[in-house]
């Protein structure tokens, strides 16, 4: 079987340090992965309601050839802004 | 209108999950330039400033001093963190779909390969402001290879584009091009170029709109950097649109003197280094016929105002945040000096800006101009 490509994912250069000794640095990295895996999870949810309206069955495939529609694009940057506003409250805050 | 994120036959299909990772970052970009970078002007301007001014009985009086101000602050360093993050998560997130499919397309590059040409000098250094860091924090840079026959550079550089731009830079992500293209049109009037070199071409994005704009010219696109290149051709093949692509470096070319009507760059300058740059002015000017124009588009070299330290501070986010290292020092460069010094014509050296008509989609609306820093010469006609 042929290798499985692996291309890097981290950059060359150097890493500034933000927060505190770069361990708050790491917890926000972590923290907006999770917000961005969040609204991944959403976003799935919403084409799978959108799927359900017209079909019995749904499968993978279905999922990946699914292209939303202009008002679906519209609802979820929508859902997106908010879910960014209740994540990053904390720091509109300081600046305030 | 139902979009695609698959924009031609050479770039891939991004899983359900995939896409609206990228999606994510994109309104995360949005987000973090409307609503919080938003934020910080005022917020030096309110709480910074007066601070300082307290203390010191005198307003901060340049950018190190702004500086050393604001990296002591919680929010702007949030801030400042937060974008360095969306620029990686970006890139995480297409990574993961050209990994993928990357065996797919390197297979595929074969049905890209009728029109145009490609050259390639697998002899060719690497520039060391190429290989140092990766620019703009793009895992490997322009130029690594994972594989054979690699692409995945390219790959990466077109898909991430839109993203960054959060959608502003066209279809074809020829928004920068456009830009030269609109600021020809109207002032260089009569001016039909038949041989055109772009510098630093990287996937031709901003190489393939020359040759739409001129259909009778022969148009030629140099880089170091061959994944890109080959991504390149593909990709012009993709779009059906012809040009020749050529794996050099821009610093002394293996072109002709007096070749190119017209030679233009996007957003290369400000990542090379202080050396190149001359170097790649001089190369200019050998290349072009007598009469014939030199544009570049980079960023922010000459619209420092030495009166306002946190707009100065700000535009150098770019430096230590995202790895562009050389774009600081380029903003202090004397650039009318090395252009004149190059042989141009002094009355015909300009710095302006090119406007192009930035179409946001996809839940954004309107269209708005972006202005981009241009400079231009002349080489002088002795007929």
């Amino acid at each position: 079987m042929k290798e499985k490509i692996k291309l890097p994912r981290v950059a060359k250069g150097k890493k500034p340090k933000y927060l505190d000794d770069g361990s708050i640095d790491n917890l926000m990295a972590m923290i907006m992965t999770l917000t961005q895996e969040i609204s991944v999870l959403r976003d799935r949810i919403d084409t799978l309601e959108y799927m359900l309206e017209n079909k019995d069955i749904i499968s993978n495939k279905d999922f990946d050839e699914f292209i939303p529609s202009d008002d679906l694009e519209t609802t979820r940057k929508n859902r997106r802004h908010e879910l960014l506003e209740r994540v990053l409250l904390p720091i509109k805050k300081d600046l305030e | 209108m139902l979009m695609t994120k698959q924009k031609h036959s050479m770039q891939p299909r991004p899983t359900h999950d995939e896409s609206v990772r990228q999606d994510f970052v994109t309104d995360m970009r949005a987000y973090l330039t409307d609503e919080i970078y938003s934020l910080i002007t005022p917020h030096y301007e309110k709480n910074i400033e007066p601070d300082f001014y307290r203390s010191n009985d005198r307003k901060p009086k340049d950018k190190s001093e702004v500086k050393s101000l604001m990296l002591g602050d919680r929010g702007y360093q949030s801030w400042s963190l937060l974008q360095r993050l969306s620029q990686q998560m970006m890139f995480t997130s297409v990574i993961d779909t050209v990994e993928r499919n990357l065996d797919q397309m390197i297979d595929n590059l074969d049905k890209h390969q009728e029109i145009g040409s490609l050259e390639i000098d697998e002899s060719l250094d690497i520039p060391r402001y190429l290989t140092a860091y990766d620019i703009h924090q793009q895992p490997g840079g322009y130029h690594s290879e994972s594989i054979e026959s690699d692409i995945s550079a390219g790959a990466v550089y077109d898909i991430s584009l839109p993203i960054y731009s959060r959608n502003a830079m066209g279809e074809e992500n020829d928004l920068l091009a456009q830009a030269i293209i609109r600021y020809i049109d109207e002032n260089l009037q009569n001016f039909m170029p038949k041989d055109i070199l772009d510098m630093g071409c990287g996937i031709g994005n901003s190489t393939l709109p020359f040759s739409k704009k001129f259909p009778d010219s022969k148009v030629f696109g140099v880089d170091v950097a061959l994944p890109c290149l080959r991504y390149a051709h593909a990709r012009a093949n993709a779009l059906g649109v012809e040009a020749n692509f050529s794996q050099q470096n821009v610093e002394r070319t293996t072109y002709d003197s007096d070749s190119f009507d017209l030679v233009t760059s996007t957003l290369l300058l400000h990542e090379t280094s202080h050396d190149a740059v001359p170097k790649i002015i001089n190369e200019c000017f050998r290349l072009l016929k007598p009469g014939g124009w030199m544009i570049h588009l980079d960023v922010y070299p000459f619209h420092k105002k030495e009166d306002d330290p946190i707009y100065d501070f700000l535009k150098d986010w770019e430096v230590t945040n995202n790895n562009e290292n050389f774009s600081g020092a380029l903003r202090n460069m004397n650039m009318r000096k090395i252009i004149e010094d190059a042989g141009f014509s002094s009355e015909t050296v300009e710095f302006t800006s090119a406007e192009a008509a930035a179409k946001y989609t996809k839940g954004y609306t309107g269209d708005f101009y972006l202005k981009l820093p241009v400079y231009l010469a002349q080489k002088p006609d002795h007929t």
